[in-house]
């Protein structure tokens, strides 16, 4: 059945492929919309480009073009493991065409490796296009021989294997674990939620075996830190040694170890596959219900708690709208016990930020955490195929799209609140202080629900095969996230600025006043798209 | 030597979700080539968790299934080259046109060519969807999808032809035209299992009847040995009715 997965996968990236839907489509409309995000990868793509030959030259100017070959491994290793990870359930698993594929002569082996080569296939532009923008950067400044470049082309194609196939065996084993629950869904939100918090923390780890070594040169410390990561992660050791000594046994090793790696995973996951998904698939009926008294409610109401169910059906939802208000909580529990100053010193690396600086920036940073994510932003996409529930029912739009605000607030203004205080506390900020950090950071989740709505409208998709083309992939998630953190970080900033001149208390009440502003402004513009939609 | 198993043979297959609920339970039938069998029952008897478990779909620790002397559990893709299966809500590729569709189908089971092109014009013909091929299935409707899926599940002719609720949402001339094909495979030696709740479709199409509640079946046997002069529709309420 091997020679079927070619059929197999070229049928995956047809029934995804943009140019298909462009050729086929006949409504003008929908071919615009394809146009218009080929246009937008297009950009995505370029500022890539540019980023990734900006950090080149700058690595070139200090001297240091070295250590770029295993910059860019590590760099595409992480991303396509983070990536992968957590496309797993969605792509590999539980995904909708199940039944189809599986009632045909494919083998369960089959099937998955043809949807982890897809995974692999609709990412590998991207890795790409960092590889290669890399190599044209470590071409101009290391001046290496011709066999670097047909050398990195083809590694480039193999980096991302071996992440992406541990980053799939760690989803499969959480699936698996998972599967043998009542509550699968949240045993494999928990192991989710610990895995991506042990990630951060190895992040932490890793620093402080680097922070041994007393390198007093930042440029050599770098360089070194490098050398060291590539050392612990060997495929990014492998790709480095091949393009910069043009070492074949290297290439082999990342090559081989890749293609070994790809069949053993696939065994086991084949050997597997069908009884976890059978699992997934199959929901536990009591079947013993017995009527008891019912209780009236608000239509916005109802549709927020609509939503709420929604998160708690779908892993992929819950982990993407959950995971920073977590994180934040976390955050606010570690601070209490470590201290603020101690945690800002081990965050900001050592930097020469002292905790009273910090103090007008808290709600800032809670928030960095908080509006990671927004339910409005993918909830409008997410009623998908079941629009048509809410479209048939006497519901005003606005009153739907109040009520899927309402639960985002309900989600995050907790949150929110207890993490502002941990820090307050904290950091021995007044009482007055206190109350004005809670109130911006209360205005913050308003914005943070007024804006991500006024892009989950805007930007709605209802046609989408897989969840996380949504959640993870859509564009009202994208142009909600990215702009709201960038600026998020350089607000950051801003009040740690404007804090060594202006009275703290004085400088948070403008803020409440200018966040307020925006997240009325937003609300009314979510209001005038929900009429119009 | 011509193989005389039946086409489809569940022995006793049992199924057990989540703490205890038993979803199918000892469930034992036969189908022989050249029969149309109905499975019916009420809503949550257990009819999708034992076709889903024929075809392939669900793993199943208890029983056996066979077809055409295949164990569906160790030996499944003989099983699959031999069987077509349609849900009852097919979700096909929507951003495919329906002849890019059907080719994906036909590749799977090495199709050649003008075996295909003969195939997919006799049945989209049929079916009346050949002008609508060209377009994405995304813009099909359900019916219009369920013919979609319909034709994929005949150009590779198989033996046993697995139908889940197949006549819900089809329209009246495709429906007449399924019962059409389903009594044209049954001469040729093949067997329809399917699904229904609609009870005279069963009665009028079926030679052999299979009645399930809650994951056991209550009856089974041919038309005649089942309604004994009745009308199916009695029979399936007397059964299922009694505690």
């Amino acid at each position: 059945m091997k020679s079927k997965s070619p059929v197999l996968l070229k049928a995956l990236l047809l029934s995804t492929s943009l140019f298909n839907k462009y050729k086929y489509c006949k409504d003008k409309k929908k071919k615009g919309k394809i146009a218009g995000g080929c246009i937008a990868y297009f950009f995505l793509y370029a500022m890539l480009v540019f980023y990734a030959f900006a950090t080149c030259v700058g690595y070139g100017r200090l001297g240091i073009i070295e250590t770029v070959p295993g910059i860019c491994a590590l760099t595409i290793s992480l991303l396509s493991f983070l990536f992968t990870f957590f496309k797993t359930n969605g792509y590999l698993f539980n995904f909708k065409e199940y039944d189809m594929l599986m009632a045909l002569p494919f083998s369960p082996s089959t099937v998955a490796a043809c949807k982890f080569s897809y995974m692999y296939i609709k990412s590998l532009p991207m890795y790409l296009v960092i590889s290669l923008s890399v190599m044209a950067g470590y071409g101009m400044y290391a001046k290496p021989g011709f066999m670097t470049y047909p050398l990195w082309i083809l590694l480039s194609l193999f980096v991302p294997v071996i992440p992406m196939l541990i980053a799939a065996f760690i989803g499969f084993l959480i699936t698996k674990v998972s599967a043998g629950f009542k509550l699968k869904k949240l045993v494999q939100t928990i192991l989710t939620f610990v895995f991506v918090i042990f990630c951060f923390s190895l992040r932490f780890m890793i620093e402080g075996i680097f922070r041994n070594d007393k390198v007093e040169d930042v440029l050599t410390a770098a360089a070194e830190g490098i050398d060291k990561a590539c050392g612990i992660y060997l495929p990014a050791g492998w790709f480095t040694a091949a393009v910069t000594k043009s070492s074949l046994s290297d290439s082999l090793l990342l090559v081989g170890i890749s293609l070994v790696l790809f069949e053993l995973v696939f065994l086991i996951v084949g050997k597997n596959y069908r009884q976890i998904n059978s699992a997934l698939s199959s929901h536990d009926a009591s079947g013993d219900y017995h009527m008891t008294s019912q209780k009236a409610g608000s239509v916005v109401n109802a549709v927020a708690f609509k939503e709420f169910r929604r998160m708690m059906g779908s892993t992929n939802y819950l982990v993407n709208v959950g995971m920073g208000v977590i994180l934040a909580a976390i955050f606010g529990i570690v601070v209490l016990i470590f201290g603020f100053e101690n945690v800002i010193q081990k965050v900001t690396q050592n930097a020469p930020l002292d905790g009273e600086m910090l103090i007008p920036a808290i709600p800032f940073i809670i928030y960095f955490f908080i509006g990671m994510m927004s339910t409005a932003a993918c909830s409008p996409s997410l009623e998908g195929k079941n629009y048509w529930i809410v479209q048939s029912l006497p519901i005003d739009k606005k009153v739907l799209y109040r009520g899927k605000m309402l639960f985002n607030m309900y989600l995050t203004l907790p949150f929110s609140v207890f993490s502002t205080l941990c820090l307050c506390i904290s950091a021995h900020v007044s009482p007055v202080g206190t109350v004005l950090a809670l109130v911006l950071g209360i205005a913050l989740c308003a914005f943070s629900t007024a804006w991500g709505c006024v892009c989950g409208i805007r930007f709605i998709k209802l046609e989408w095969e897989n969840e996380i083309e949504v959640i993870k992939q859509g564009k009202a998630t994208m142009i909600y996230m990215f702009p709201n953190m960038f600026i998020n970080m350089g607000l950051i900033v801003l009040m740690v600025v404007l804090g060594k001149m202006l009275d703290h208390n004085l400088l948070t009440a403008g803020m409440i006043l200018i966040v307020t502003l925006l997240a009325a402004l937003s609300y009314l513009r979510a209001m005038s798209l929900a009429k119009k939609s | 030597m011509e193989n005389t198993a039946p086409i489809l043979s569940i022995k006793g297959y049992g199924k057990t979700y989540g703490e205890g609920k038993r979803a199918a339970d000892n469930v034992s039938l036969t189908v022989e080539r050249g029969d149309i069998f109905g499975f019916i029952g009420h809503n949550g008897a257990g009819k999708s968790t034992t076709i889903r478990a024929v075809v392939g779909v669900l793993d199943f620790t208890e029983g056996e299934i066979l077809i055409d002397g295949h164990s569906v559990k160790n030996d499944p893709m003989a099983c699959k080259r031999i069987t077509a299966y349609i849900p009852d809500n097919p979700d096909l590729y929507d951003n495919l046109t329906g002849i890019q569709y059907l080719n994906f189908i036909a590749d799977v089971f090495g199709i050649g060519a003008s075996e295909r092109e003969a195939s997919f014009r006799k049945y989209a013909d049929m079916f009346e969807i050949t002008e609508s091929l060209g377009d994405l299935i995304g813009s099909y409707s359900h019916g219009m999808k369920q013919k979609v899926a319909l034709v994929s599940a005949l150009i590779h002719k198989p033996k046993l032809m697995v139908l889940d609720e197949p006549f819900v949402g089809l329209d009246p001339k495709a429906a007449f035209t399924l019962k059409e094909i389903m009594h044209e495979m049954c001469k040729e030696g093949s067997a329809v299992f399917f699904s229904t709740h609609v009870l005279d479709v069963a009665e009028k199409l079926c030679n052999k009847v299979a009645i399930i509640k809650k994951g056991r079946i209550i009856a089974s046997g041919t038309m005649e040995e089942l309604t004994e002069g009745r009308s199916l529709e009695e029979v399936f309420l007397e059964g299922v009715d009694e505690k």
